[in-house]
């Protein structure tokens, strides 16, 4: 009999929202998250399938014990963090109203931690891809050197999987930040 | 006063507003959520993320401050220009409502 299950599976910066809803239904099949180590492996234990909400704070290491404590006061349980992400959960039988529900209540707060995603997260990695990845990858291709074509399938690989990263968090984080401001 | 700081929470979210407003009396923060439930009939509730936001803000913009901790609890209280920014509110709600109303102020 197993009571622990790994499952890999990749969110990006601009997926949290997918990641709750993925959560609470791996907890309505009776799998309960335990813990998540970086960048994408989620453990889970066996438990009685129950309806639970689950959130996502982005506070990138800013977080205080009187935020803990707040969260705790509202009934949220801490599950752990993963780079820079807080996982809070709550069961449904306890949430009497939508809000309660929420860990954010009006869209400014939202909107402001899409911001805080945006200048910690994607800021930096479109910095790195235009001054490490970019440059590399163009020196590479000049190059006639055999040890050369090495670096440019491994720059061209990164070039791609950065672009890609950067194009679809930018899009939609915007859109994110759209639907909660025209609200 | 700081133009900034005027322009930044004149006029303010309704959550900032009833934030400010009952820390006339030092509070923390699920404490001032129960007293907003309260106040709005159940109609405003403000979520933890929410409230631990606004507080920070509002804490590192110098409205309101650190009074004491109780029971692992930090109690935030008003400061004068906190006062000064919730007179503001008032003073534009209090307009809005009376001209909603139909009521000229100034006769």
């Amino acid at each position: 009999m197993n009571n622990k299950k790994t499952v890999i599976r990749f969110f990006t910066i601009a997926d949290y929202e997918e990641e709750e809803v993925w959560l609470h239904n791996q907890h309505k099949n009776g799998w309960k998250l335990m813990k998540m180590i970086p960048p994408c492996f989620f453990v889970f234990e066996k438990c009685t399938p129950e309806d639970v909400t689950y959130r996502l704070d982005y506070k990138n290491n800013t977080e205080t014990s009187n935020y803990f404590q707040i969260f705790k006061d509202y009934g949220w349980e801490y599950i752990g963090q993963c780079i820079g992400w807080l996982y809070f959960r709550k069961s449904s039988s306890e949430i009497d109203s939508e809000q309660e529900g929420e860990i954010f209540s009006d869209n400014e707060s939202r909107v402001d931690m899409i911001n805080h995603v945006v200048k910690t997260r994607l800021l930096p990695i479109t910095i790195i891809f235009l001054c490490c990845v970019l440059p590399n990858f163009l020196r590479s291709i000049t190059d006639s050197d055999p040890i050369a074509t090495v670096f440019t399938i491994i720059f061209s690989f990164l070039t791609i999987l950065y672009i890609y990263l950067v194009i679809y968090c930018g899009l939609k984080l915007r859109k994110l930040k759209n639907k909660y401001s025209n609200n | 006063m700081n133009s900034k700081i005027k322009r930044i929470y004149v006029p303010m979210t309704e959550s900032g507003f009833y934030i400010l407003f009952c820390l006339q009396q030092p509070q923390h923060g699920y404490g001032i959520s129960q007293q907003v439930k309260q106040m709005t009939g159940g109609e405003l509730i403000i979520s933890a993320g929410t409230m631990y936001g606004t507080l920070s803000k509002m804490e590192k913009d110098g409205l309101i401050a650190f009074d004491r901790e109780e029971e692992k609890r930090k109690l935030y209280r008003i400061t004068a220009l906190g006062e000064e920014i919730l007179n503001l509110e008032i003073k534009r709600i209090e307009r809005l409502y009376k001209n909603s109303k139909g009521v000229k102020i100034n006769e």
